[in-house]
């Protein structure tokens, strides 16, 4: 039946992703090794004790060839021991450090995407087909949503920070009674700014729009929506249905992008997510801290991407008779 | 559609484009001194003829930093879209081309290239080596090689297919002429200019996000427009003009080219039809 | 003939292309009576599908039509589909405003809600395409029959499927029922989509050109399948097809058109019988087709 081409596809799958986690972690790995003169000496920050130096070297296997230094490094890290942090928070695993960090990231990055996809479809199904006063609307929406994330953030927290000052410090601004969240709060006012700083920066809340608007077009003029129509079924379960697809691809294909925008974010708000860790941690130059974050950072994408991939071959069966 | 619009557009993007380009060839030229220019009796002033964008926090003039701000992207983004069009386009032909083991091998390569966080796996090389911007702009250029490449190599199967690619396979025409000129260039051309202004854009964005975080990139007193906008974290409610420029500049010139070359690209799809 | 189940009186299509406003169909007039095939024969371009899709309410793009009326009988009721257009579609200019095109395109949308399915149904070429990909053929009869026969359990539903499935000969409806349209043959598809439509019980079911890009045995095949399911005369046929055999063979009468117009009408037999004098369009068509027999 169905569940053997189908199980034997989410096999398929889950080899390819292995394999990409593997490669990625590699190309990260020989980065650290690309290092300029002594690795170790590169890679360590200013003033670090001999015996650190050394632990360092094992850990990364840097007194080793490349080849078996990384196999010693995967094999440590495969079982998410990614050593401990040398500044950002001295003496402390690695990954007690991140992971918190990460999950924060994760809830903000995919936040703003689902924002994106909500708002996307809801203005599509509004908006409807492009018309010529449409175009006019959306050249200045281009022009503006080019702008980079980091530039979008920097001023989305000027802005937050007269907002603060204008309204809320002067308690201008209180939640009724009767509202169950709090619509100011000082822990959620920057997620808050900062996810629409990622949803209006790098084009990506345009580029999502464009794309779900031209689905829903393509989708409305296909030949089996008439059929569907001209039968007198309601057309709205199929045309949803059909959208699952690229909506899925969509969500994966940007996420590398989301958790790019997030990290420059993350740290214009100074917000305590696994961005800011980044960038702190990479200031200081604290190495095991960026090499752990870098592949949370990608195994997060390939998880994510294979995910996509089992969901819509559950969904789409031509995905399974492709097999690629 | 809207022909008189979008040429309009084109012309307006295209001018953007035209003088950005201007600008980044001739700022070498121009000496300028940072140092000199710090005139602590001129600070946030506002524009005026003397100074048409105003002076910054220390008094030197946003115009003349703004022009030689250029040069901290310009060649980057020429070699970053360069690496990502020649290597996006012959390993999107080649994996369009080849069958079998050879195609799963360089499509294999390409997606893993592709499962890199683009920013975060520069943030790493920076850790690492501090490199230059032109060497961040190639790993960034290498970085966009698969981006490219799927989409040419979609192209080059869908052609592969076409009647007039059988037909001049069938008239003697080498696989290498038929893939670069009647695929790569007479078809692939608008994909292409497309997706070099896009990486030509991305380079401006990781060269001014890298100097506005401070400790990669360009470093003060060279000007980058990065670094120029980062002066919002000192002079936040004083005075607009030292970031706002630079700022509008940076959003202004990356829209120019995205949608230059988006607009060069429809027309010269419409061209190809 | 009782009062006609459709007809169609002076029908004016246009469309707004990059060479200015065109008229692809230009006040053509027909009907069709009940347990009727009426075949419309004509070169692509001759404006005999989207003149179909106009009598089904579903012709999109600008302006579509700008004249001329439909009328449906349903039992006692008729409906005239476009009446009204003219004080909907306010022109300006000369030309007719957009929002307004619009605004007609969904009151004949909600006018012929109701019909879709019930009154009319339709198969199209490209049978792959008509068929959802992400729903097993099963499913989509299904959806038919719900429709139809709003009584039947899920399991009895089920059961008219596959016999519905069985009906338009398929060899293996069992496996059919489960398959994707991905699966099957373009014939196999069209078997599907004409089950699809069938089981929705139309009064009129409208093909359009449902042969075109099938091999030769299988359009037979399909035209067989046609002749077959409408042999007990109980439900009506609006045959599109540029293939004069096809229509001669399954039609009880035929229009001719051309350029937009209908410049034959005649019953099937005189047709094939070569009685009376023929438009000389229609004697070229005809020619041909003795060739093709010839061969």
């Amino acid at each position: 039946m169905r569940a053997v081409p189908l199980i034997l596809a989410a096999l398929r799958r889950l080899a390819g992703s292995a394999g990409l986690l593997i490669g990625a972690s590699f190309i990260i790995y020989m980065t650290v090794r690309l290092a300029p003169g002594d690795a170790v000496d590169a890679i360590s920050p200013m003033g670090t004790p001999p015996e650190v130096k050394a632990q360092l070297a094992a850990e990364f296997g840097l007194d080793r060839d490349p080849v078996t230094g990384y196999f010693a490094w995967l094999a440590r890290s495969a079982v998410g021991d990614f050593g401990e942090s040398l500044v950002f928070s001295p003496g402390e695993s690695v990954m007690a450090v991140a992971l918190p960090a990460f999950k924060r990231t994760v809830l903000l990055s995919g936040l703003t995407l689902l924002a994106a996809l909500v708002l996307g479809l809801g203005l599509a199904i509004l908006l409807g087909e492009p018309g010529p006063r449409q175009q006019v609307l959306t050249a200045p929406a281009y022009v503006l949503t080019a702008a980079p994330s980091f530039v979008v953030a920097v001023l989305f927290a000027q802005g937050m920070n007269w907002f603060v000052q204008a309204f809320v410090e002067q308690g201008g601004y209180e939640t009724p009674p009767w509202f169950p969240i709090p619509i100011y709060s000082e822990s959620l006012m920057p997620y808050v700014f900062a996810g629409f700083a990622m949803l209006a920066g790098d084009g990506l809340f345009m580029d999502w729009f464009n794309t779900l608007r031209a689905e829903l077009l393509s989708l409305k003029q296909a030949q089996f929506i008439t059929a569907v129509r001209a039968k007198g079924a309601r057309t709205v379960g199929h045309i949803a249905r059909n959208l699952v697809v690229p909506v899925l691809s969509g969500f994966s294909a940007r996420l590398p992008l989301v958790l790019g925008s997030v990290v420059i974010v993350e740290y214009i708000f100074t917000l305590d997510g696994a961005g800011y860790v980044l960038l702190e941690a990479s200031r200081a130059r604290d190495f095991p801290m960026v090499v752990g974050l870098s592949v949370l950072f990608t195994a997060t994408i390939i998880v994510v991407s294979l995910i996509a991939d089992l969901v819509r071959a559950l969904i789409d069966p031509r995905e399974v008779a492709r097999g690629g | 559609m809207g022909g008189k619009g979008q040429t309009l557009a084109l012309r307006i993007s295209g001018g953007i484009v035209a003088i950005v380009l201007l600008l980044g060839v001739i700022a070498p030229f121009i000496g300028y001194d940072p140092v000199a220019d710090v005139d602590y009796e001129a600070q946030l002033l506002g524009p005026s003829w003397a100074h048409v964008f105003g002076t910054d926090g220390q008094g030197r003039d946003v115009a003349i930093r703004l022009v030689k701000g250029t040069e901290a992207f310009f060649l980057p983004g020429l070699l970053a879209a360069a690496i990502a069009v020649i290597g996006g386009a012959l390993a999107g032909a080649v994996a369009g081309y080849l069958q079998g083991i050879g195609r799963s091998v360089v499509l294999g390569g390409l997606q893993l290239l592709d499962t890199l966080p683009r920013l975060v796996f520069i943030i790493l090389l920076c850790t690492i080596m501090n490199p230059s911007i032109t060497l961040i702009a190639g790993v960034a250029g290498l970085l966009f090689v698969p981006a490219i490449a799927t989409v040419i190599r979609r192209k080059v199967e869908a052609l592969g297919s076409e009647d007039y690619i059988l037909a001049h396979v069938a008239h003697g025409f080498s696989p290498a002429r038929i893939l670069l000129y009647h695929i790569l260039w007479l078809q692939c051309r608008p994909l292409l200019i497309r997706q070099a202004t896009f990486v030509f854009g991305y380079v401006l964005f990781v060269e001014t996000a890298l100097s506005y975080l401070g400790d990669y990139g360009v470093q003060e007193p060279s000007p980058s427009w990065g670094n120029m906008v980062a002066q919002t974290r000192d002079l936040a409610g004083q005075a607009p003009w030292p970031w706002l420029f630079p700022a509008l500049a940076i959003v202004v010139t990356i829209a120019a080219f995205l949608s230059f070359g988006n607009l060069l690209a429809r027309r010269d799809e419409e061209a190809i039809r | 003939m009782t009062a006609p189940l459709l007809s169609v009186r002076g029908l004016v299509i246009e469309f707004d292309t990059a060479q200015g406003r065109r008229r692809v169909v230009d006040g053509i007039s027909f009907e069709l009576g009940e347990g009727e095939v009426l075949g419309i024969l004509g070169e692509s371009g001759s404006g005999k599908t989207v003149s179909t899709l106009a009598v089904m309410g579903l012709v999109e793009g600008n302006p579509g039509v700008v004249g001329g009326e439909v009328t449906l009988r349903n039992g006692a009721e008729s409906l005239a589909l476009f009446e009204g257009l003219e004080g909907v579609i306010k022109r300006r200019a000369g030309k007719p405003d957009r929002k307004n095109v619009r605004r007609w395109q969904r009151m004949v949308s909600r006018r012929m809600r109701p019909l879709w399915g019930e009154m009319m149904t339709a198969v199209f070429q490209n049978p792959r395409h008509s068929l959802d990909p992400l729903l097993t053929i099963g499913v989509q009869v299904e959806e038919s029959i719900a429709l139809a026969e709003r009584s039947l359990d899920r399991a009895g539903r089920r059961a008219r499927a596959v016999e519905w499935l069985d009906r338009v000969q398929m060899s293996d409806p069992e496996r059919v029922y489960r398959s994707y349209a991905h699966e099957l043959s373009g014939g196999m598809c069209q078997r599907a989509m004409i089950a699809v439509a069938l089981a929705r019980a139309p009064r009129i079911l409208v093909a359009d050109e449902p042969t075109t890009g099938l091999d030769t045995t299988v359009r037979a095949e399909i035209v067989g399948l046609f002749e077959d399911l409408l042999a007990d005369r109980r439900r009506s046929m609006l045959y599109i097809s540029h293939d004069i055999r096809e229509v001669l063979h399954l039609s009880d009468r035929v229009i001719v058109m051309r350029h937009g117009r209908i410049v034959e009408e005649a019953t099937a037999e005189d047709l094939r019988a070569g009685r009376g004098e023929r438009d000389p369009y229609t004697a070229s068509l005809l020619a041909a087709a003795e060739l093709g027999e010839a061969l």
